[in-house]
């Protein structure tokens, strides 16, 4: 049975939509984190969709990109948030503000 | 072989992995790698100043005259950085090493991206550009504020990666390409055959500028900008405001004047009210700052919205003078906050009312604080008065009177919070008598923007005519 | 004219200041002789340019015209004509007798202050000698910054707030015009910024664009000359000032602001003139009347005087609003005479307040016993600006009088107002100080020295000399005025 493109398409914006607003409501560092992690696998999600709908396999390169730099970054977050929590003994955004937002 | 277009890239990657190597093998003195900095910066600027023009991989990679333009920009901010973290470097605890090689991968991530041809690959050096730097924004690691301050643009960095993204995934399910110029004939095929582009064109134009403007500091997505500068070190604060910035109008531009311009009517405007935001608010809430590196903060905010003009104009003579502006903000913007590393350096203090009788300790340093603050707010004949002629000029001449009115009125109310500190400096007195020392490689830094100021706004023919060039780079 | 003789009295200042800037800290009686030097050489020139203008013809003399940044327009553009040659004549000499001057009551920061007082001068004679639009718009900038830290760091009172509040209306005001500058240079095809040649193109602009674009360029203006309402910065600004700084800012700044009027608004925007002709002389009107008000209600004296400014300045746009050419010959006149007679009025305050660390009107009382000379001196320059025949105040008033009574045949009847007001003003004054019984307290009163002496006798000369015998001065800018008049009025 086939799934039209469009099912992945909007898939991947509400996965999107769950991620910015996990990002807007949760306080928790880690969960804010994983939220941006979410909207990129959305994307990738896109992508994909998108690469077997047009029949290139560019979006399918993009994906990978994308895994690699989430990777990446997901590296150097971890490492940010273990040295906050060094200094602060909490992963709650409400408790850094030492400067004003 | 063309590959020598990369050439410049390359050597820069090589010198920040040797940077590594000479850090992990050596044992002491380890902030004297600054000057191996220093000079793998200055190999590569005259690698991009003889390089050849061409592109590479299909047009993903485009060595073009707007490539050397915001190449130099990045080598120069950069020049300017490490010159002035000599001694920042020298209190470290640990990781002297590295802070250099980290500076040096951001900015050969700039400089991929001032070349690319492909969303992708803007996408992957935007990346490699902004990951060195949320390292370096953290790089107190025992200091509370300077984790917080990575750690904000961390998240934020994120998140206006993940809407760009999605904005590239909404272009590319248009088109079916990445590639930059694809884009813009699919488009116009498809405009000429159907009448129309469709909303998902104007999404994915929503989502880009959404993804950009975190980048640039954008009004409604500034909120990170005073934290994240307030809390960093101060040198890296500087290279944030200015290259990562610069790297911001380069993609920028790229993207939408490349690809976008014939669709303007649809996101111009947008770009000129946030323009108008980011002038009216970055200068409002820059007068109730007390602490010269947020003050800074929103004042930068502000100047993007100057910036903005000439993306607004959209026309030849508006990137020409955003590229010219970019410049301009560059002597300026580090000046300034190399004086507040000098003056931090010493009494410890980011704070404006101890800028107190600076003229009397140092008038030197005062004088050119003075010039940079001045040429912030654009009075002649310093460069900033040149460029805010420039950018202008290119808005009148597109009829956007109105933006222009409020870039004036919003420039009078900067002018009160810029010369606040030139006010503390010469009208206060203070009972420290001490002068404010500075190193060899700091003063040589505060030169070179006492003199950038100075040149681009007596004598700016040859910038211009290199910004001239680059701006020949697009189709109008 | 191979000698740049304008070049020179632009940037021989400069030089000045730099090598000012060279010296240490403590060389002050050497930044004091630099200062002087550098600021005599300008005023020799300006005698030159003074004997060698030819006054038979309205065209530019003294040309000079480089290259500077092809690809904006820009050029290095400098000439003088009728209107530009007494301005700069009376900037470099009232730069030179305020830098005399201020050898003796400027004792902090003198290496610094001399540095500021040669920038503004250059800044001054710049924009009396550019007749290229952004070198003209660069040099009216310029002068904002070193009157900002003189104002600032040398003045007296509230001197840090009227320094911004300076800064703050005039840079609103300019940046209009660096609007007004752009719209103009886009408009006119080919584009230029050179102002001779926009205002040969004056006539082929739209109606609507010269209305909005004088209004740009009134804002500008009219805030430096000041008019009502744009009048506030300068009370603050001349009292809380040193001497001579408001020596500079009444006699050559305000006059900046009517200069841009007669060398841009006029030539270049006919229309807006002859449409706002009504509008600018009641605001004039209300500038003389209203200035002369607050005049009489002053109890300090440096105040009154620098209210006595915006009244004055209010004769000038008078006679300029009529577009004839006796009116604006008035206003030239009067341009000449203000700065004259108020720079020295100041210069006397100055020293007045220098001995006796008040300038209340009714703390003093028959200072004529005490010290006649300086009496003499500072009555005779009161005279002159209410205006007493024979003296220089007299003939500006009277021909803007006679110039502009055929166009407003209501407002100049209510000017003269003024006239009345202002004798009795400045008659109180020296009523309450000079005469009448002497006030003891004053016993230690000194007599104005030598060198103050010698700083406003210069300036008695020409007011006296002008009020005389006028035509010299006439001759001069008369080819200039008919056709700036014939311009406007086609």
């Amino acid at each position: 049975m086939m799934v039209s493109s469009s099912a992945y398409l909007i898939l991947s914006a509400t996965i999107f939509t769950i991620g910015v607003l996990g990002f807007l409501v949760r306080r928790n560092v880690l969960v804010m984190f994983m939220s941006i992690e979410l909207m990129l696998n959305a994307v990738n999600l896109a992508f994909v969709a998108l690469s077997r709908q047009l029949g290139s396999l560019d979006g399918q390169v993009v994906v990978f990109l994308v895994m690699t730099v989430a990777a990446a970054e997901a590296a150097v977050g971890l490492a940010i948030i273990i040295c906050l929590f060094r200094n602060k003994k909490s992963v709650n955004v409400d408790d850094f503000n030492l400067m004003k937002w | 072989m063309t590959y020598q277009l990369l050439l410049p890239q390359i050597f820069l990657f090589l010198w920040a992995i040797l940077i590594f190597i000479i850090d992990f093998v050596r044992k002491e003195k380890k902030h004297n790698l600054a000057y191996v900095a220093l000079l793998g910066i200055v190999i590569t600027t005259v690698l991009v100043l003889t390089s050849q023009k061409g592109e590479l991989f299909g047009g993903m990679f485009q060595a073009d005259s707007f490539s050397a333009y915001f190449n130099l920009i990045f080598l120069l901010t950069g020049f300017l950085t490490i010159a002035s973290s000599v001694e920042f470097t020298q209190r470290l605890p640990s990781n002297k090493g590295e802070y250099f090689g980290l500076i040096l991968l951001s900015m050969v991530g700039m400089m991929f991206l001032a070349s690319a041809g492909d969303l992708l690959t803007l996408y992957v050096s935007l990346e490699l550009t902004t990951i060195p730097l949320f390292v370096l924004a953290s790089y107190r690691k025992d200091e509370f504020k300077s984790t917080e301050a990575g750690l904000k643009y961390l998240i934020l960095g994120g998140i206006s990666s993940a809407l760009l993204l999605f904005g590239i995934s909404l272009i590319y399910g248009l088109t079916g390409t990445t590639f930059l110029t694809e884009v813009r004939t699919t488009l116009i095929v498809r405009f000429l055959s159907t009448g129309n582009v469709g909303p998902a064109l104007v999404l994915g134009f929503i989502f880009m500028i959404a993804g950009f403007g975190f980048k640039l500091a954008l009004v409604p997505f500034h909120m990170w900008v005073p934290d994240v500068y307030e809390g960093a070190p101060t040198p890296i604060t500087a290279f944030l405001s200015v290259a990562s910035k610069a790297t911001g109008i380069a993609a920028f531009l790229r993207v939408f004047f490349h690809a976008f311009l014939i669709f303007q009517v649809d996101w111009v405007m947008l770009m000129a009210v946030l323009a108008a935001l980011a002038m009216i608010i970055g200068n409002i809430i820059a007068l109730l700052q007390t602490n010269i590196k947020r003050m800074l903060a929103y004042s930068s905010i502000a100047q993007i919205g100057y910036i903005l003009l000439g993306v607004v104009a959209a026309s030849s003579r508006g990137v020409s003078s955003v590229a010219f502006y970019t410049f301009v903000y560059l002597f300026a913007n580090m000046g300034a906050f190399i004086t507040a590393i000098a003056f931090s350096h010493k009494t410890g203090s980011d704070e404006i009312k101890d800028y107190a009788g600076l003229s009397r300790r140092s008038p030197a340093l005062a004088a050119m604080m003075a010039v940079f603050m001045l040429s912030l707010v654009g009075i002649p004949p310093l460069a900033g008065f040149m460029g805010k002629y420039y950018l202008f000029s290119a808005a009148i001449e597109q009829r956007y009177i109105w933006l222009v009115v409020i870039a004036i009125l919003t420039s009078v109310i900067s002018l009160y919070y810029y010369l606040n500190v030139v006010r503390q400096m010469y009208f206060q007195t203070s009972t420290e008598e001490s002068p404010i020392l500075m190193g060899a490689a700091l003063k040589t830094a505060l030169l070179i923007c006492v003199i950038g100021v100075l040149l681009l706004g007596i004598y700016p023919n040859i910038f211009l005519n290199f910004a001239n060039q680059a701006a020949m780079v697009f189709h109008y | 004219m191979d000698f740049p003789i304008l070049t020179l009295m632009i940037f021989i200042p400069f030089l000045g200041m730099i090598l000012i800037l060279l010296l240490k800290r403590e060389q002050e009686s050497a930044a004091r002789f630099l200062a002087a030097l550098f600021s005599f050489i300008p005023l020799v020139l300006s005698f030159i340019l003074l004997a060698r203008y030819d006054g038979s013809t309205s065209g530019l003399q003294f040309v000079e015209k480089y290259e500077w940044i092809p690809s904006l327009g820009i050029t290095y553009f400098l000439g003088a004509d009728g209107l530009s040659v007494p301005m700069l004549f009376l900037t470099a000499l009232l730069c030179f007798v305020s830098v005399i001057y201020s050898f003796g009551d400027i004792k902090e920061r003198v290496r610094q202050y001399f540095a500021f007082l040669l920038l503004l001068e250059v800044g001054m004679m710049g924009v009396f000698a550019a007749l290229d639009f952004f070198l003209f718009y660069i040099f009216w900038e310029i002068v904002l910054v070193p009157m900002y830290f003189l104002i600032g760091i040398w003045g007296h009172g509230r001197k840090e707030y009227s320094a911004i509040k300076f800064f703050l209306y005039t840079l609103f005001g300019s940046l209009f015009m660096l609007v007004g500058i752009l719209a103009l240079y886009f408009t006119v095809e080919p584009h230029t910024l050179n102002m001779m040649v926009l205002i040969e193109k004056a006539p082929e602009l739209a109606r609507g664009f010269q209305l909005l674009a004088f209004v740009a360029f009134y804002i500008a203006f009219a805030v430096k000359v000041p008019i009502f309402p744009f009048h506030t910065w300068l009370p603050d600004a001349h009292v809380d000032a040193p001497t001579a700084v408001s020596v500079i800012l009444a006699g050559i700044l305000l006059k900046m602001g009517t200069y841009g009027f007669l060398r841009i608004s006029y030539p270049m925007f006919p229309e807006g003139a002859i449409y706002f002709a009504l509008p600018i002389g009641i605001l004039a009107l209300i500038n003389i009347v209203y200035g002369a008000l607050v005049c009489m209600a002053q109890k300090d004296l440096k105040k009154m005087i620098a209210y006595s400014s915006v009244s004055h300045m209010g004769y000038c746009m008078l006679g300029m609003a009529a577009i004839t050419v006796t009116g604006i010959s008035g206003c030239v006149f009067q341009m000449v005479s203000h700065g004259l007679i108020t720079g020295a009025l100041f210069l006397l305050v100055g020293v007045l307040y220098e001995r006796a660390h008040t300038r209340e009107i009714s703390a003093f009382g028959g200072l004529w016993i005490k010290v006649p000379v300086y009496s003499g001196i500072m009555m005779l320059f009161c005279l002159g600006s209410l205006g007493l025949p024979g003296l220089s105040g007299f003939v500006s008033e009277f021909m803007v009088f006679v110039g502009a009574f055929p166009v407003f045949n209501v407002i100049v009847p209510l000017a003269v107002i003024g006239v009345v007001l202002t004798a009795a003003y400045f008659l109180r004054m020296i009523q309450a100080m000079f005469l009448g019984t002497f006030n003891t307290k004053w016993e230690g009163l000194t007599e104005i020295s030598g060198r103050e002496i010698f700083t406003v006798i210069p300036l008695a000369i020409l007011m006296v000399g002008i009020g005389v015998y006028p035509s010299p001065l006439t001759n001069m800018i008369k080819a200039t005025i008919e056709n700036i008049v014939h311009l406007v009025t086609g």
